[in-house]
């Protein structure tokens, strides 16, 4: 464990995790002198049953619980707003959002205008502009992927002027996450593999990054092994409520992780490949990850070794020669897309050329590549990531992830 | 994982560690809406040449701060009372405390009076609510740090104000500050950062979110405790000694009290020695009964304590003897190296032998006073640590 | 109550008066380099035709301001006051500007140190960055270049040694 030169830590969430989580929701609310929790969630989480679970949970013990599910799958300026009004018109005092990456930066926006009285949320964009604690607000994820429960950024997009808006702060940290496992146990088998690939780039990019401090590497080991383990569990046995709960905790602990250690190249293409191609978010992660870390090898590959321990376990770790160790690593996160792949029945793409929409259309035509290639460089992901990367480098990367075949590591440019 | 109920971590203390940290306190600052932060510290302790590195550091920045040097070796609630009206009159917004133990508690003391407005500092107690965020506090430990400035407690005179809201908000820990005056006081520190450390991480077992800290600090003084102690003038290894020491604090925070800290603390309260000093002599001594009562809880030790390849090495079955016998060898080297510089006896730690009385009257109304005092009956009647089995 | 002293800070002259030159010269060897290095050129054309940038130091400077004026590029001063800012850089305090400016610190590392605040639109901030990189690899000896950006680039030796000049000659004239 190497200490930088300098480094900043911070991740003020209380996090409560088990089997019955959800029931300590109403003491953190009245410990934060809230009584009536406005939650904000979507309309595939709430068709899921999930808010039932919650309200049953909550209603004897609170006087009213106010319900809005009407996130869209992206986060939208207009809809902010208008569950701001639809909360200072009701008198809530804190808010609950239950629910995936949408929802969490619905409710970080939400409670900016709120907390601070806002017209405009706008006003509050970029790093900063917060200065004080905002209203209470837990987080309940639904997958066990984004880590965004314990983020300090939310992104909002103005559909009419055609404008995504981040916003940073300490602030937007929720003041409580709750980790239960009756939340994630009705994701299906391709969602989980994915998103669950999202914890583990998560995890994995953390520990590469050039941020990378003693903290957020103790968290990224921990999260490594723990989604390592269980990932594919629980694709395959999607009701196992210990192997859920462990997922869960896995990706939080990767979202600390990642939050203080930031993202890299796998981030920095898989977000250029959503924006240019719509392909999923995780599985994106899950295509790249492999190639982010043969890119990378060259600079970090004793970095990239001691990942295999957490992995892998002892015996795997003791019958690896050293110089072996890093490839291990890349081959074992290879060997998870290809265990995805036939649990998912094959849903679960291993690379660009497999990767369908509802249609059975491929998503990533060859052509699209040096599109995405050119948005990567669009992309502040790019500048944590250990080597840097230039429009060819990320092309050279993508072609690879969509044959699916490995880098070769001759090619890459050392400088 | 197998936990039936649920477990809880919060840490609400951001870390800032490493080259030229100070100067980044005023924008630290604004971002906490403050502008006008009233250092408090004790010069006796710190010394000058760390006060004025810490006021140096606002230069260039346009701010203007307040200093009082003079608080004292106990949390003296008349000076808080008069700091605190101060403080309102002249319009501070904002705390930094300059060092470690007893001016922090009076640091997180004096913000809970200005914060709550609370005028008699007399009456609080442990049954004092402290509900809601207090104003920003921010922590710049010394090499004499003892670990709890970022624990979720205050400690006033005999009693324990605890509260998440109670920690500082920001810890800063820059190199020109942690190199340690003497041997003895980067071991204390550390030492006292390692016996919390350890116990944390035995209690955490599924707890992944506080086993984080508790893995770092161990990690951290293993690699660098042994070479601080060797040159207590070492910025590199004295830095990470202190950040083990932030992050113990972290993750002893929200668990019971353990047997080393327990006997820490006391020693502290009593008689002013700095519970690391204690925790070192007692640590050896309650291994043995560790691996009897909670053989698992060791074993997750050796991870943190030896290195992947170690670890892997070793066999399930033997972790925690291995564990305490890596301790040993770790506090005998600890112990070569310094020579007379530590204490390892109660005598040589100032102890007189009458307070051991009065230590043992404590002990006896805690509800593991009987084996709390058995620890110290062994350290009393023991010979150094250096001659013992290595 | 005089128990309390209160201390003003004092003033850093010294590496104020560094970080100022430096900035100067910075800007006008981006001025510099956008007429002379073909990619500094077009990152500055896939920016806005008004697009302004600051580069400085927190709380109040110094500053330098680079923007594009007609199609030009044009090394503007500095004093960013009033002017309307696509991206602003900011150093935290100017101990951190020393650091980086001297090149103990690269902007990779600095950035992942947050040392750096960022404001205004991320692609866009990225694009000075390169642009700023690509500068220091002409300005620089490689020895001291290297610690300042991720990778050292293999140009041609001709781009690097007509580029230098160039750069050098118009930068210390201003044109
Ligand atoms: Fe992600």
């Amino acid at each position: 464990m190497v200490l930088p030169d300098y480094y900043e830590f911070c991740c003020r969430v209380k996090i409560v995790a088990g089997h019955d989580a959800l029931e300590q929701i109403p003491g953190l609310l009245s410990e934060k002198g809230a009584k009536k929790p406005l939650i904000i969630t979507d309309k595939g989480v709430a068709g899921a049953g999930l808010i039932d679970v919650v309200s049953r949970v909550l209603q004897d013990r609170l006087a009213g619980i106010l319900i809005a599910d009407n996130v869209p799958p992206d986060s939208d300026l207009r809809i902010v707003h208008q569950l701001a009004q639809f909360y200072r018109d009701n008198g809530c005092d804190a808010i609950i959002a239950v629910g995936g990456g949408s929802v969490m930066d619905t409710a970080k926006g939400v409670n900016i205008v709120v907390s601070e009285n806002a017209s405009d949320l706008m006003a509050f964009s970029g790093a900063g502009a917060l200065k004080r604690p905002l209203k209470p607000l837990i987080a309940i994820p639904t997958t066990a992927g984004t880590g965004s429960e314990v983020t300090q950024v939310a992104v909002i997009k103005d559909h009419e002027k055609h404008l995504k808006m981040a916003f940073l702060s300490y602030f937007l940290l929720p003041d409580v996450s709750i980790l239960d496992p009756r939340m994630t146990m009705t994701m299906p088998p391709f969602i989980t593999a994915m998103t669950g690939m999202d914890a583990l780039s998560h995890a994995t990019e953390a520990y590469y990054c050039l941020q990378k401090n003693p903290l957020s590497d103790a968290h990224a080991l921990s999260a490594v092994s723990m989604i390592y383990q269980h990932l594919p569990m629980v694709v395959q046995n999607p009701s196992d409520l210990n192997g859920r709960l462990a997922m869960s905790i896995g990706a939080c602990l990767a979202g600390i992780a990642f939050s203080n250690s930031m993202t890299g190249i796998v981030h920095n293409l898989g977000h250029a490949s959503g924006s240019v191609c719509g392909v999923p978010h995780g599985l994106a992660m899950a295509i790249l990850l492999p190639y982010g870390l043969e890119y990378n090898m060259h600079k970090c590959e004793d970095i990239i070794a001691r990942l295999l321990l957490p992995m892998a376990g002892e015996t795997d770790y003791l019958n690896t020669p050293k110089e072996q160790k890093a490839q291990k690593v890349v081959s074992l996160i290879r060997q998870m897309n290809e265990d995805l792949h036939i649990l998912t029945n094959g849903r679960h793409a291993r690379c660009f050329r497999e990767v369908k929409d509802r249609e059975g259309k491929p998503m990533v035509p060859r052509e699209t590549l040096p599109e995405i290639a050119g948005a990567a460089l669009l992309d502040g992901a790019s500048m944590y990531n250990p080597e840097d990367t230039d429009y060819t480098d990320n092309l050279m990367v993508l072609e690879a992830a969509w044959e699916g075949c490995p880098l070769d590591l001759s090619k890459v440019k050392k400088g | 994982m197998n936990s039936d109920s649920c477990f809880t971590f919060t840490c609400p203390v951001k870390t800032n560690s490493g080259n030229i940290a100070l100067e980044n306190l005023p924008v630290e600052l604004s971002g906490l809406n403050a502008g006008k932060p009233l250092v408090v510290t004790n010069i006796a302790k710190v010394g000058r040449k760390a006060v004025r590195t810490l006021t140096g550091a606002f230069g260039d920045s346009g701010m203007s701060l307040g200093v009082f040097d003079s608080l004292g070796d106990k949390v003296d609630p008349a000076l808080i009372e008069q700091l605190r009206t101060t403080f309102i009159e002249e319009e501070y917004d904002s705390i930094i405390a300059l060092g470690g133990g007893t001016i922090v508690d009076s640091a997180k003391i004096l913000n809970l009076t200005v914060s709550l407005k609370i005028t008699d500092v007399r009456n609080l107690s442990a049954q004092t609510p402290v509900n809601r965020n207090l104003l920003p506090l921010v922590v710049v430990p010394t090499a004499d740090a003892t670990g709890l400035e970022t624990a979720q407690f205050a400690r006033l005179n005999g009693a324990v104000l605890s509260s998440e809201y109670l920690a500082p908000v920001l810890v800063v820990i820059d190199p020109r500050l942690t190199r340690g005056k003497d041997v003895k006081t980067i071991y204390a520190t550390g030492l006292a950062a390692l016996g919390r450390a350890l116990e944390s991480h035995i209690i955490a077992k599924e707890n992944p979110f506080r086993q984080a800290y508790s893995f770092a600090a161990i990690r951290f003084i293993r690699d660098n405790l042994p070479a601080a102690v060797r040159n207590p003038d070492d910025k590199k290894t004295t830095l990470a000694v202190i950040n083990a020491a932030v992050m113990s604090g972290c993750a002893f925070s929200g668990t019971e009290a353990r047997p080393l800290h327990k006997l820490g603390q006391v020693f502290q309260e009593m008689l002013k020695i700095h519970p690391g000093i204690i925790m070192g002599m007692c640590l050896p001594h309650i291994l043995d009964d560790y691996l009897h009562h909670d053989g698992n809880g060791l074993a997750s030790l050796l991870h943190p304590l030896t290195g992947d390849e170690e670890f892997a090495q070793t066999p399930e079955v033997q972790r925690a003897g291995a564990a305490v016998s890596v301790l040993h060898r770790f506090m005998a080297d600890l112990h070569s190296a310094p020579g007379k510089d530590v204490p390892q006896t109660l005598r040589e730690a100032g102890v007189p032998p009458y307070a051991i009385e009065d230590i043992f009257e404590v002990l006896d109304v805690d509800p593991n006073g009987v084996y709390l005092r058995s620890v110290v009956e062994r350290i009393r009647d023991k010979t150094p640590m250096a001659e013992k089995k290595g | 109550m005089e128990i309390v002293e209160v201390v003003r800070a004092g003033g850093k002259p010294f590496k104020r008066a560094y970080v100022s030159i430096f900035l100067w010269f910075t800007g006008r060897a981006i001025q510099a380099a956008a007429k002379v290095d073909e990619q500094v050129r077009r990152e500055f054309n896939s920016l806005p035709d008004d697009f302004t940038f600051s580069l400085g130091v927190l709380p109040d400077g110094p500053w330098m301001v680079i923007g594009r004026e007609k199609g030009q590029v044009k090394y503007l001063g500095g004093d960013p006051e009033g002017r309307h800012l696509h991206v602003r850089l900011a150093m935290k305090n100017i101990e951190t500007a020393f650091l980086i400016l001297s090149f103990r610190e690269s902007t990779a590392l600095a950035t992942a140190r947050n040392r750096l605040i960022t404001e205004g639109e991320v692609p866009q901030a990225l694009a000075m960055i390169r642009v700023m990189d690509i500068v220091e690899v002409y300005l620089l000896p490689k020895m001291i270049a290297r610690l300042a950006v991720k990778r050292y680039p293999s140009w041609t030796p001709g781009r690097k040694f007509f580029g230098r000049i160039g750069i050098y000659s118009r930068a210390m004239l201003g044109i």
